[in-house]
């Protein structure tokens, strides 16, 4: 049979698309040029005929919505078996999800069922020897991996911030279909709930975020770098997710993927390594200074300034200098 | 041990706490190495280790990682198998889900919070979520959960357990026992990613860059 074509999964966040979502459609057509398929957004949702017919209308990519009353806050049986129904009825030669939450709880559950590879947090793809390959990070991100399918199938999730959306609009609409879902009702009850200190953050304000990884060491050394965030007029202390788990900082302070996404004029990263989910919570920052002990340290793929120092000396050694030349 | 795993391990430590008389057994595939791992599980509180042997050392897909799990899981009578979000080497964040799928029970991945399980039928938890939410639910049991970092803090292991760790017998399984069958991906390369060209490495002794940097910040108007 012929597999010709590549289905996007489409998620949705307070009554709109994720962007990620539109991310995972640059990312599709990315893969459709290459392979020569075409693309199908299956959105799966409560109420959602409008929001189908909008990205129908914007993409130019044929929809299918997939209707139920459990289909409203994400769940991974009810998602899991309304996208299979539709999939199995379509046969894609790849399924595409982002790599969140909602994505990577979703997308090796579908791989197994489909028989299919699953690789997930893809970041690039490449044609080589008529394969194509899919690359990711590993190791914290010091190391990029390729993988390649051995299966007909494959579902992929794509990492947040590695393709952009779209803005241009398509000349031609995509068609739209909609199905109901056929779940047994009683589903388990889920609710949504704002993580515990989540509202006064003082980084969204600040011109400039001093922020500290694990390589400040210990809490104590937490005092130079709140120092140094007080040379700056609007300075605030941020913090890598290790930080915070190892409670020398409240999460509020937590910068990343399931952080603050923070675009400060400065960005001055100390002690942190730069794995991804990190980065994609300050890499729209205008400038990134690293200090990082490891001349190898992902963190300095992406920041202007690089010092590889200790941190525990190198930081005291400044705020000396700085007092000296005021 | 891969610092997710630590975060797990505390948790089904934790379980047995609050519910007397549940067994905990860590699970480890990997070649001969991992042994250690297996044995840092026991210090930390693991009642019994499995090390199923996979004899080289090469690059293990999640898909064969899982079926095998899932080939020994399905053997016992496990209420809660609970994993680490992701590896820290590999980050696929795979396994868990693929285990739960192939045995067919309920998954929830990215746990932050569990509450109480409820006479062995349910365990309440909080997945985190983009945006600083949550979602909350019941899962009924069995159930694979992935435990996100921060859901709790890993202690030290005890004097008793590290004396107990040490001449514990780890059981053994032959891999080839469970489960023989091809990867559904390959890795083809792994290499260093290229660096950015823009990014500049201060030059000098450490007084030099500290000087540099404040030529930087003063230029910039920063300071
Ligand atoms: C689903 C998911 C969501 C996540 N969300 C986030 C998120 O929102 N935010 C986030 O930050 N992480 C997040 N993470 C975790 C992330 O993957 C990393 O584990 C984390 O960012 C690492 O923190 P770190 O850089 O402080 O620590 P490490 O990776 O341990 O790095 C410490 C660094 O300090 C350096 N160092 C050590 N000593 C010194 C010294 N004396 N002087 C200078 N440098 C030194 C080391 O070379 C190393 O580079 C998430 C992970 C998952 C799976």
């Amino acid at each position: 049979m012929m597999e010709d074509k590549i289905a996007i999964i489409a998620e949705l966040s307070r009554g709109g698309f994720t962007r990620a979502t539109h991310e995972v459609i640059s990312f599709a057509r990315e893969l459709g040029s290459a392979c020569a398929h075409s693309e199908i957004i299956i959105i799966p949702g409560k109420n959602i005929r409008g929001l189908a017919e909008e990205i129908a209308r914007t993409s130019g990519i044929d929809v299918i919505g997939i209707e139920a009353e459990t289909l409203d806050l994400y769940s991974a049986e009810p998602f899991k078996s309304a996208i299979l129904d539709v999939l199995k009825d379509i046969n894609p030669a790849y399924v595409c999800l982002p790599h969140s939450a909602m994505g990577f709880d979703l997308a090796p559950g579908i791989a197994v069922d489909l028989g299919a590879a699953c690789i997930t947090a893809v970041e690039e793809i490449h044609e080589d020897k008529k394969r194509i390959c899919f690359s990711k990070s590993m190791w914290g991100g010091k190391i990029r991996a390729e993988l390649v399918s051995m299966t007909q199938r494959a579902v992929l999730t794509v990492l947040p911030g590695a393709w952009t959306a779209s803005v241009e609009e398509a000349f031609i609409a995509g068609s739209v279909r909609m199905v109901k879902a056929n779940l047994a009702l009683g589903a388990s009850e889920i609710t949504l709930m704002e993580a515990p200190g989540e509202r006064e953050s003082e980084l969204p304000g600040a011109d400039v975020i001093v922020s500290a990884g694990r390589g400040i060491g210990k809490e104590e050394n937490l005092e130079m770098i709140r120092k140094l965030a007080g040379i700056f007029s609007r300075g605030a202390v941020g913090a890598s997710r290790s930080v915070c788990d190892l409670g020398w900082l409240g999460h509020k302070h937590q910068i990343g993927f399931t952080g603050k996404t923070v675009s400060p004029g400065l960005y001055i990263a100390c002690g942190i390594s730069g794995a991804i989910q990190h980065i994609s919570g300050m890499k729209d920052s205008q400038m990134v200074i690293a200090i990082n002990i490891d001349p190898h340290a992902p963190i300095f793929n992406i920041a202007d300034y690089c010092i590889v120092e200790d941190l525990t000396e190198f930081i005291p050694a400044l705020l000396e200098l700085v007092e000296i030349s005021r | 041990m891969n610092r997710f795993d630590e975060f797990a391990l505390e948790e089904a430590v934790r379980i047995g706490e609050e519910i007397p008389g549940t067994e905990i057994e860590a699970i480890s595939v990997g070649p001969g190495r991992v042994v250690s791992t297996l044995r840092k599980a026991l210090e930390r509180g693991a009642a019994a280790g499995t090390h199923i042997l996979v004899e080289e050392e090469r690059y293990m897909s999640p898909f064969e990682t899982a079926s095998l799990i899932a080939s020994y899981a399905g053997t016992g009578h496990y209420d809660l198998i609970i994993a680490g979000v992701m590896a820290e080497d590999d980050m696929h964040c795979q396994v868990g889900q693929m285990i739960a799928a192939i045995l067919e029970i309920r998954c929830a991945t990215s746990v932050i919070h569990r509450g109480t399980i409820r006479e062995e039928t349910s365990v309440y938890i909080e997945r985190e979520i983009e945006e600083g939410q949550r979602l909350c639910m019941e899962v009924a049991l069995p159930a694979v959960i992935t435990v996100q970092s921060g859901i709790n803090r890993p202690r030290y292991p005890s004097l008793s357990n590290v004396l107990r760790a040490k001449n514990q017998e780890i059981r053994t399984i032959d891999a080839n026992d469970l489960w023989d069958d091809d990867g559904r991906d390959q890795l083809i390369s792994m290499r260093r990613p290229e660096a950015s060209a823009k990014g500049v490495f201060l030059e000098g002794g450490s007084n030099e860059k500290a000087r540099a940097l404040i030529r930087i910040l003063h230029e910039r108007a920063l300071i």
